[in-house]
């Protein structure tokens, strides 16, 4: 689908950057087709890690006749105290402010604990109600 | 005070009670901007019929009159309307504004930093920022070029099929422009304090929306209520915050992550009817009655002033 190309490849780019963040170490494109479930082209993987490299995003280094790429150190250039809970604190700190965050997930009560370790627990089981 | 002018009032009352219910029956693609729309009309409407109540009572006032070249007497056919319920109107509508422009400040100075820390982030994969932190967290900073931040403790937390829930989500809150209807519905609630539930389900409904949008993208609904429950629990889990900061913040976020994981287990929601047309029909007696109450005032007043040429 000629339509959906554009979001998709802005997907894949997100995708390739959170795979060698959660690594921690420099990855060949190899390694970081394995490491999204293979679900990728080899090549469509080769054209992502380019264009961040290109970006500016990752830096790489040979590493036998490839390259491994890793996280460029631009983002060390953030000062330290700048971590993603710090950003958060700096921007919705008071009760009182309009919150501009919107967090993937917000802080749970011991209820919705209860609920997400069930679901985790048991795979195998779907909860009632849901589609088995 | 006119039946025309209690309109909005009731409105905002009955969106109270029952604007939230509504929501929930529809689909979040449909309530998020529906419900928006119905707590900025409304407030606008209140805010109308307020300032128009205290007018007239303050136009019965003889200097008042004087200035504006109106007969006092003519203002009102049918009788003087209560100067105490004038000057309370007149004292919410004032409260209220300035709640309103307190909340529309903040928001500007708020998003002043966003924008600002945006710049600063250096280099972004299609908007995805990745900090070297090993708090889980997952946030969307808004802006012109918004973007994405995930800390590598989170994307650790998380197995390959999970993270692409994570970042199809936050995605969907950029493109879909999910902060604008929240910002909006927040300064609708505090224009009008009766439209705080509202406001709370607007918000609700954007991460109910953004969840919808992930688990399309991946196919599969029980995936993204996983990566939900595992990103939830890390988040909880990690030792950085501490639990009694974690109950502050509680009480103020609606969107119960429980309650989004149970919604994924479901099938998707339907896109009903109904709940929408009762929602806009709802919004059109607040409008309506505030522009009946503009065009009567309007139409009282210029008859006033022909009075008071005749015989000031």
């Amino acid at each position: 689908m000629p339509g959906s190309s554009g979001r998709a490849r802005g997907a894949l780019e997100q995708e390739v950057l959170g795979c060698l963040a959660a690594a921690g170490r420099p990855l060949t494109t190899a390694e970081v087709q394995a490491g999204l479930d293979g679900h990728l082209a080899y090549t469509t993987v080769m054209t992502a890690l380019t264009r961040l490299h290109a970006k500016g995003v990752l830096t790489r280094q040979p590493a036998g006749r490839a390259f491994a790429y890793g996280l460029a150190a631009d983002m060390d250039e953030i000062p330290a105290s700048l971590t993603a809970r710090g950003m958060r604190r700096l921007l919705e700190s008071g009760p009182d402010r309009a919150s501009v965050l919107a967090s993937f997930v917000a802080d749970l009560s011991a209820e919705d604990e209860r609920i997400l370790s069930g679901l985790l627990e048991d795979r195998a089981h779907p909860q009632d109600g849901g589609p088995a | 005070m006119s039946v025309a002018m209690w309109a909005p009032i009731l409105v905002a009352v009955l969106l109270a009670a029952s604007g939230g219910q509504l929501g929930r029956r529809l689909h979040p693609a449909v309530a998020v901007p529906l419900l928006t729309f119905a707590a900025l009309a409304t407030a606008l409407a209140t805010g109308f019929v307020l300032a128009v109540a205290a007018f007239d009572a303050m136009a019965m006032l003889a200097p008042v009159a004087q200035l504006g070249h109106w007969s006092a007497a003519a203002v009102r056919p049918g009788g003087p309307p209560s100067v105490l319920l004038g000057a309370a109107a007149g004292l919410t509508v004032g409260v209220l504004l300035v709640a309103a422009v307190r909340r529309a400040t903040r928001l500007g100075v708020d998003l002043g930093h966003a924008v600002a820390t945006c710049r600063r982030l250096g280099p972004d994969a299609d908007g995805l920022v990745v900090l070297r932190d090993d708090a889980p967290d997952a946030f969307v900073l808004p802006g012109v070029r918004g973007r994405v931040v995930v800390s590598t403790g989170m994307l650790r937390m998380l197995p390959p099929d999970e993270r692409r829930v994570l970042l199809a989500h936050e995605r969907a809150h950029l493109a879909g422009y999910h902060q604008l209807y929240v910002q909006l519905a927040g300064l609708a609630a505090a224009a009008n304090p009766l439209l705080r539930p509202l406001a709370r389900e607007v918000e609700r409904g954007v991460e109910r929306w953004a969840d919808e949008v992930a688990a399309a993208e991946v196919g599969d609904r029980r995936l993204a209520a996983r990566a939900l429950a595992r990103a939830g629990l890390a988040r909880a889990g990690s030792p950085a915050d501490s639990r009694w900061g974690l109950a502050l913040h509680a009480a103020g976020r609606p969107a119960a992550v429980g309650a989004r994981a149970l919604a994924l287990l479901q099938p998707p929601p339907r896109r009903r009817r109904w709940p929408a047309a009762a929602l806009i029909a709802v919004t059109l007696v607040a409008i309506g009655g505030a522009a009946w109450t503009g065009s009567t005032t309007e139409d009282r007043f210029e008859r006033a002033q022909a009075d008071y040429a005749v015989a000031p």
